[in-house]
């Protein structure tokens, strides 16, 4: 399990009685409870009986989980500079030389990314960066 | 350089080896310190496409006037536009890594063609938002290859194709005017020495750099020689023997097997460079990286040669420049994984596509292999060369093409030496070849 440490987790789930792998349910009177629970809920409850993790450690080869569900208005200026076509393909450069690489074939990428990227850099690792260095995608394809 | 002094002595003058200024342009080929982090082909093709989009738009009004660009998504059906992209050709028998998991072993072929053509290939366009089909009648697809840039003018039919009208390439890139050389300075080019192969005849080779140095030959030929400034190598200078290189362990017998041609090699290089300056390119069989830009052969193969600095070990594919005049050129690889995937009357035609495509190597990363670059595409022809050649040719062809904007290029086609004895001489005063062809073969 090459992210790290998480095996506790993993048994943590088969105890719980939720889902082995991501979106996978085994037909049970608790799943089949749920699905009545749900039709009563509405569209709210979307995912039957995957109570667990969305993106359980054992499916995860390399790169990082997406815990953070939030993210700030920084990185999701990113996000979306990440996914202009404008710019070329974001996977397999850092943001930062995708950036710079933009402003040399004179594409005018938006002058505060550059910024924010590079103050990101320098502050280093020191906990969950506000902003990624690298793109959306990175270490997950 | 000192002139050479040449055996005769007695009161004659001294012939003095003619020199010409030199300057290599090899730089976007060379990959230095480039480390790769995993990326994949996207970004050369996404920079190749931008660049010679741009070069692409301006022609595009003096093409067409009046007709509107638009992107593969934006076309409307039945309206007639300009829409620019990468080309990708879809081939039914080009060998993909897939099939070796999807059919079963008996139905692929055991022999593979050498021209994966077929009738029913059809070629896609393609652009950053999406691809579309290209049907009818202009475009021959055994005329492209996948990774060409081109503008395409036609409309969106009732079932999703693009009905091309015309096509416009870039074509040949702006040329500088070539300086007036007034005497005649040779270049020589050779290719497919194969040294330690079993085709390549020694006396054969040595007999070519005796001629080369003016070792060989009465005063006229002594003083044709002096007027030889350059020699360049194009490529497959060594022939290893195959089945050692498979990965398993080789005794010291089997060693020598394998360095002996490099260290011949070497002793035929020295005696070369001793006497000018030559370039040694890369080629397919030679000790370098298999992917295209291939790096320069390293220094330490060539104990012997390395030492002079007339010695020059260069990239495949090759640019560089002698008193001004360009010239640019490959090992062969580009042309001949052209001729697999297309087809043309001659050689010469495949070169004179790549130029007129301002790519040297449009089929990498597709069928070529090639270092996937983020921030650049290097074979991009940026400048037009006077004199463009390919190396490890079946034969010896050559011809001159002319431009639109008054661009005049020799394309020269190298023969193997080994199988065919004939190296190439270049006249830079006049860019006129002809062969030298050395035979050892003592029936008249």
């Amino acid at each position: 399990m090459a992210s790290g440490g998480d095996i506790k987790g993993f048994y943590r789930q088969r105890k719980k009685n939720t889902t082995i792998s991501g979106g996978v349910t085994k037909p049970s009177a608790a799943a089949s409870k749920k699905k009545g629970t749900v039709a009563a809920k509405g569209p709210s409850a979307a995912s039957v009986g995957s109570g667990g993790d969305p993106q359980p450690p054992a499916l995860i080869s390399h790169g990082s989980l997406d815990v953070d569900k939030e993210y700030g208005p920084e990185e999701e200026v990113l996000r979306l500079f990440d996914m202009d076509m404008k710019y070329g393909p974001c996977l397999g450069v850092t943001r930062l030389e995708r950036w710079e690489r933009a402003a040399r074939l004179g594409l005018h990428p938006p002058a505060e990314l550059e910024g924010l990227l590079l103050r990101h850099r320098e502050a280093g690792g020191g906990g969950a960066p506000a902003v990624k260095l690298e793109c959306l995608w990175e270490g997950r394809i | 350089m000192a002139a050479m002094e040449v055996d005769g002595g007695d009161g004659k003058p001294l012939l003095e080896r003619k020199q010409a200024f030199y300057r290599s342009l090899d730089d976007p080929f060379e990959i230095r310190d480039e480390k790769y982090k995993g990326q994949q082909y996207s970004q050369i093709y996404f920079m190749r496409l931008h660049n010679m989009r741009n070069l692409i738009y301006p022609l595009v009004p003096k093409w067409k006037p009046q007709l509107p660009v638009c992107t593969v998504l934006g076309l409307e059906e039945g309206k007639e536009c300009i829409i620019v992209g990468t080309i990708y050709k879809h081939m039914k028998l080009k060998p993909s890594i897939l099939d070796e998991y999807s059919k079963e072993r008996s139905t692929i072929p055991l022999v593979k063609p050498h021209n994966f053509m077929h009738p029913d290939d059809h070629l896609v366009l393609e652009d950053e938002s999406g691809r579309v089909k290209l049907g009818a009648s202009v475009l021959a697809p055994s005329d492209f290859v996948t990774g060409i840039v081109m503008a395409l003018h036609g409309k969106e039919t009732s079932d999703g194709d693009f009905f091309v009208q015309d096509v416009l390439v870039a074509g040949l890139p702006p040329q500088v005017e070539r300086p007036i050389i007034s005497d005649n300075k040779y270049v020589v080019f050779i290719s497919g020495l194969n040294v330690g192969g079993s085709m390549l005849n020694p006396l054969q080779f040595q007999l070519l750099v005796d001629h080369i140095t003016g070792h060989l030959g009465d005063d006229r030929e002594q003083s044709m020689a002096s007027q030889i400034v350059r020699v360049v190598i194009a490529g497959n200078s060594v022939e290893v023997p195959k089945g050692l290189l498979s990965g398993q362990m080789v005794t010291p017998k089997e060693q020598y097997k394998i360095f002996e041609p490099i260290k011949e090699l070497d002793i035929s290089l020295t005696q070369l460079v001793v006497a000018m300056p030559v370039d040694i390119m890369p080629g397919t069989n030679d000790p370098a990286n298999f992917s295209l830009p291939q790096q320069p052969l390293n220094r330490c193969l060539f104990p012997g040669a390395s030492t002079y600095n007339t010695f020059v070990s260069c990239t495949n594919p090759h640019s560089f420049e002698l008193d001004n005049v360009q010239f640019l050129g490959t090992s062969g690889q580009n042309i001949d994984d052209l001729g697999k995937y297309s087809d043309a009357k001659d050689k010469l035609e495949f070169m004179e596509r790549t130029l007129r495509w301002r790519h040297l190597a449009p089929t990498a990363p597709n069928t070529l292999g090639c270092y996937p670059f983020t921030d650049r595409d290097p074979f991009l022809i940026e400048s037009c060369p006077h004199v463009y050649f390919c190396g490890n040719q079946d034969k010896y062809e050559t011809r001159v093409i002319q431009g639109p904007e008054g661009q005049s290029v020799r394309l020269i086609c190298i023969p193997r030496f080994c199988e065919s004895g004939i190296a190439i001489m270049l006249n830079m005063r006049n860019l006129e070849c002809h062969t030298l062809s050395l035979s050892t073969n003592l029936d008249f």
